[in-house]
C-alpha cells in the first residue's frame, strides 16, 4: 500500500501535498483541545500503529499476513487523532526504511492516515447507532468499517496509480511512471484487498475490539467523547474555515504549474478535462478515450501536470467537503 | 555500538521446523532492531555526509530526490545513482552493505511490476529480443496476440528509467537515515518548519516504538516457550487479536503514565528543542552544491537546455 518514489509524476504528488497541509493544520488544532496531553498520547497511538505491523496473524495456507489497523485506532483515540498518529507511524517507515516515498508521503498519508481512518470510524458509529458497547452488533460495524476503509483505500491507490500513465509519457510514447492504465490498477488493487486483505484487517479489528470489549470497554473514543461535545456551530466554522483554505490553496497549486510552463490556455484545459466521462463506471473509458479521440499519448507530460492537480484536487475537496459534513453533524 | 554486529541476536530468531507466524514475528522484529543500531552505527562514524549539517543534508537530500522524480534519461538517473553510491563510499558505509540494503526490496518490487512492460504484448515497439513465434490470428481466451512475442527496445529503456528512478530515490533517503542520527534528523525536521507538535510526536513515537517492540516480543517468545502443538488456525488469531489489542490498552496506558511524569518535570504543553545546530562553510557548499545539481537535473528534463 505504501507508494514508494517514482511511481506518481509530479503534479500528483504536489496536489497530495496540497491537500494534505491543511488536513494536517486542521487535524493539529482539534487536537489542541486535548491540552499537554496530546503529545504523549499521539506518540504512543503512533507507535502502535507502527508496532501493528509487526504482528502476523495465522492464514490460510501456513502463511501469514498483517494488519494496518486505520479504522481501529480512528475507533479507539477518534479519527482526527488517528490522522495524526498514522501519518507520524508513516513519517517513520518513510525516513526511516525507505517504506513509502518522500514525494509520495502526502498521497500515502491521504489512503492510509485519512481515508482509512475517517471511513472505518464513521462507518463503525453508522452501524453501531446507540447499541451497547458490549454489544455484538459493535464487532461486526468494526469488523465491516475496517473491511470497507482498507478496500476503498486500497482501490484510490489503485485509481492514483492508473491515472500515471495517461498523465505522464515519454518522447516513445511509454509511460514514465506507473506504467499500467486504470482498467489494470483498479481492479487489482481492489480485488487484491477485497478479497484477501481486507478480510484479514476486519478479521483483525474484530479481534482487537472483542478483547477491548472484555477488558476496558472504557478506552474507546466515543465513549469519552460524548460528554464533551464542542458544539455544532463551532465545528461547521473550523470546517468552513478548512475547506476555504483549501480552496484558497489549489489554484495556488495551479497558478504554479502554469506559470512555469504557460503554455496550455485554460480554455483547452477546460475542454480536455471536460472530456472526462463523470462515474467510477466509466473508468475504462476515461483510459482508452483520450487517447483514440484527441491523441492524448502525443501529449508532453506537462499537460497532464494541470490535469492531475484539477482531478486531484478536485476528486479530495469532494472527499473532504463529504468528510466535513459529517463530522459537523455528529 | 562502533562496529557493526551483523549477528544480533541471531541465536533467539532461530527456530525449528517450519517458519510459523511466531517465529516470522520474532524474526521481523529482531530485524528491525538490527537495522536501527546497523543505522545508529553508521550515523557515529566520521565521513562525509556525517559532518554536515543535517539541516542542509535534509534540504539537499529532498530537493535531489525531487529532481530525481522529474529525471527522464536513463543516463543522467544511473549517474545520479552512481553519484549517490559515491557519496555513500565517502561517508564509509560500505558499498555493498549499501547497494544490498537498497536494492533489497523496493526496486526488486518494481522490477516485478515493470516486467511486462518489457514485451510487446502490453507496448509495442522495436524487437531486441525475439522470444517466441506464434504466427498470425493467435490468441489466448479472449486476448488476441501478436505474431511474435519479443521484448521491445523501448519497453526495456521504459522500464530500466522507472527502475531506476526507484532505486536511486530511495538510496536518497536511505543515505540520510544511515548518515543522521534519530533526533539531531527530527530536529533538522523542526527547523524546516514542520510544526512542534508534529516533531515532538515524532521524536517520541519513535522512542516508544522500540519499547512496545519489546513488548511484543516478549508476548511471542513467551507464547513460543509456552507451544509444544500449535492449535487451530482461528484460535491462534484470537491469540494475535488479543495480543494487539493488549498492545493497544497497554500503549494508552503508558501514555497517561508518560503524561503525568512529563507533567511532573513541568511540561506546559510547549515544547522546547534545544537548537544547536549551526552553519559551517561546507554547509554553505554543499548545500548549494545540491541545489544547484538538483536545478540542472530539473533543467535537463524539462528539456530547458541539453
Amino acid at each position: 500500500m505504501h507508494i514508494p518514489d517514482g511511481y506518481l509524476g509530479p503534479s500528483t504528488f504536489i496536489a497530495f501535498w496540497i491537500i494534505m497541509i491543511p488536513i494536517w493544520l486542521y487535524a493539529g488544532k482539534k487536537m489542541g483541545t486535548l491540552g499537554s496531553k496530546r503529545a504523549p498520547l499521539l506518540a504512543l497511538a503512533s507507535a502502535f500503529a507502527f508496532v501493528i505491523m509487526m504482528f502476523n496473524l495465522p492464514v490460510p495456507g501456513g502463511s501469514s499476513g498483517h494488519a494496518v489497523g486505520g479504522a481501529i485506532i480512528a475507533v479507539v483515540i477518534g479519527p482526527w487523532a488517528a490522522v495524526i498518529a498514522i501519518s507520524i507511524a508513516l513519517a517513520l517507515q518513510a525516513l526511516l526504511f525507505g517504506d513509502g516515498g518522500v514525494t509520495a508521503y502526502a498521497a500515502n498519508c491521504f489512503s492510509m492516515a485519512v481515508i482509512m481512518p475517517f471511513i472505518g470510524y464513521y462507518t463503525y458509529k453508522f452501524i453501531s447507532g446507540n447499541t451497547d458497547i458490549k454489544s455484538s452488533r459493535r464487532v461486526i460495524a468494526i469488523a465491516i468499517g475496517a473491511w470497507l476503509s482498507l478496500t476503498v483505500a486500497a482501490t484510490f491507490i489503485g485509481f492514483i496509480l492508473g491515472l500515471q500513465p495517461i498523465l505522464y509519457r515519454g518522447a516513445n510514447g511509454l509511460p514514465l511512471y506507473m506504467p499500467y492504465p486504470l482498467s489494470v490498477t483498479v481492479p487489482a488493487m481492489f480485488l487484491e484487498h477485497a478479497f484477501v486483505f481486507s478480510i484479514l484487517e476486519a478479521l483483525v479489528s474484530a479481534l482487537i475490539f472483542v478483547y477491548i470489549q472484555r477488558t476496558d470497554p472504557s478506552i474507546f473514543y466515543a465513549e469519552k467523547a460524548a460528554p464533551q461535545e464542542v458544539s455544532k456551530k463551532k465545528s461547521t466554522r473550523d470546517l468552513a474555515i478548512g475547506i476555504l483554505l483549501l480552496i484558497i490553496l489549489t489554484p495556488l497549486g495551479l497558478l504554479a504549474a502554469g506559470t512555469a510552463y504557460g503554455e496550455w490556455a485554460p480554455e483547452e484545459l477546460k475542454a480536455r478535462v471536460g472530456y472526462m466521462p463523470p462515474g467510477l463506471e466509466k473508468l475504462s473509458d476515461l483510459w482508452h478515450a483520450p487517447i483514440s479521440d484527441y491523441g492524448f499519448s502525443n501529449l508532453p507530460p506537462i499537460m497532464g501536470y494541470i490535469l492531475a492537480a484539477a482531478i486531484g484536487v478536485i476528486l479530495c475537496v469532494g472527499i473532504l467537503y463529504f468528510m466535513g459534513k459529517k463530522i459537523a453533524k455528529d | 555500538m562502533k562496529e557493526v554486529n551483523d549477528e544480533t541476536c541471531e541465536c533467539l530468531a532461530t527456530y525449528h521446523g517450519k517458519k510459523s507466524f511466531i517465529g516470522r514475528t520474532i524474526e521481523e522484529i529482531f530485524k528491525f532492531i538490527e537495522a536501527a543500531f546497523i543505522a545508529e552505527s553508521y550515523s557515529r562514524r566520521k565521513g562525509l555526509l556525517q559532518s554536515l549539517d543535517p539541516r542542509v543534508k535534509l534540504i539537499s537530500i529532498m530537493t535531489i530526490i525531487f529532481a530525481t522524480v522529474l529525471v527522464t534519461n536513463l543516463k543522467i538517473l544511473t549517474s545520479v545513482y552512481v553519484f549517490l553510491v559515491l557519496i555513500a563510499y565517502i561517508s564509509k558505509i560500505e558499498v555493498s552493505y549499501f547497494i544490498k540494503r537498497v536494492w533489497l526490496f523496493i526496486p526488486i518490487f518494481s522490477a516485478i511490476i515493470a516486467l511486462p512492460m518489457i514485451f510487446n504484448i502490453f507496448f509495442p515497439g522495436d524487437p531486441l529480443i525475439q522470444l517466441i513465434y506464434l504466427g498470425p490470428g493467435a490468441h489466448l481466451g479472449p486476448f488476441s496476440l501478436p505474431e511474435s512475442v519479443y521484448i521491445t527496445k523501448q519497453g526495456v529503456y521504459a522500464a530500466s528509467i522507472f527502475i531506476m528512478r526507484v532505486a536511486t530515490c530511495v538510496s536518497a533517503i536511505v543515505l540520510l537515515f544511515l548518515t543522521t542520527p534519530q533526533q539531531m534528523l527530527f530536529k533538522a525536521i523542526r527547523s524546516v518548519g514542520v510544526p512542534r507538535i508534529y516533531v515532538l510526536t515524532l521524536g517520541m513515537a519513535y522512542r516508544y516504538i522500540f519499547l512496545l517492540i519489546d513488548l511484543v516480543r516478549e508476548m511471542y517468545i513467551a507464547k513460543k516457550a509456552r507451544t509444544i502443538r500449535s492449535r487451530n488456525m482461528f484460535e491462534e488469531q484470537k491469540w494475535v487479536g488479543g495480543r494487539i489489542g493488549y498492545t493497544l490498552i497497554r500503549s494508552l496506558d503508558m501514555s497517561e503514565k508518560v503524561h503525568m511524569a512529563m507533567l511532573s518535570r513541568g511540561f506546559t504543553g510547549d515544547v522546547k528543542t534545544m537548537e544547536e545546530f549551526k552553519m559551517r562553510k561546507r554547509d554553505y557548499i554543499t548545500g548549494a552544491a545540491s541545489i544547484a545539481l538538483s536545478i540542472v537535473l530539473v533543467a535537463t528534463s524539462q528539456n530547458i537546455f541539453r
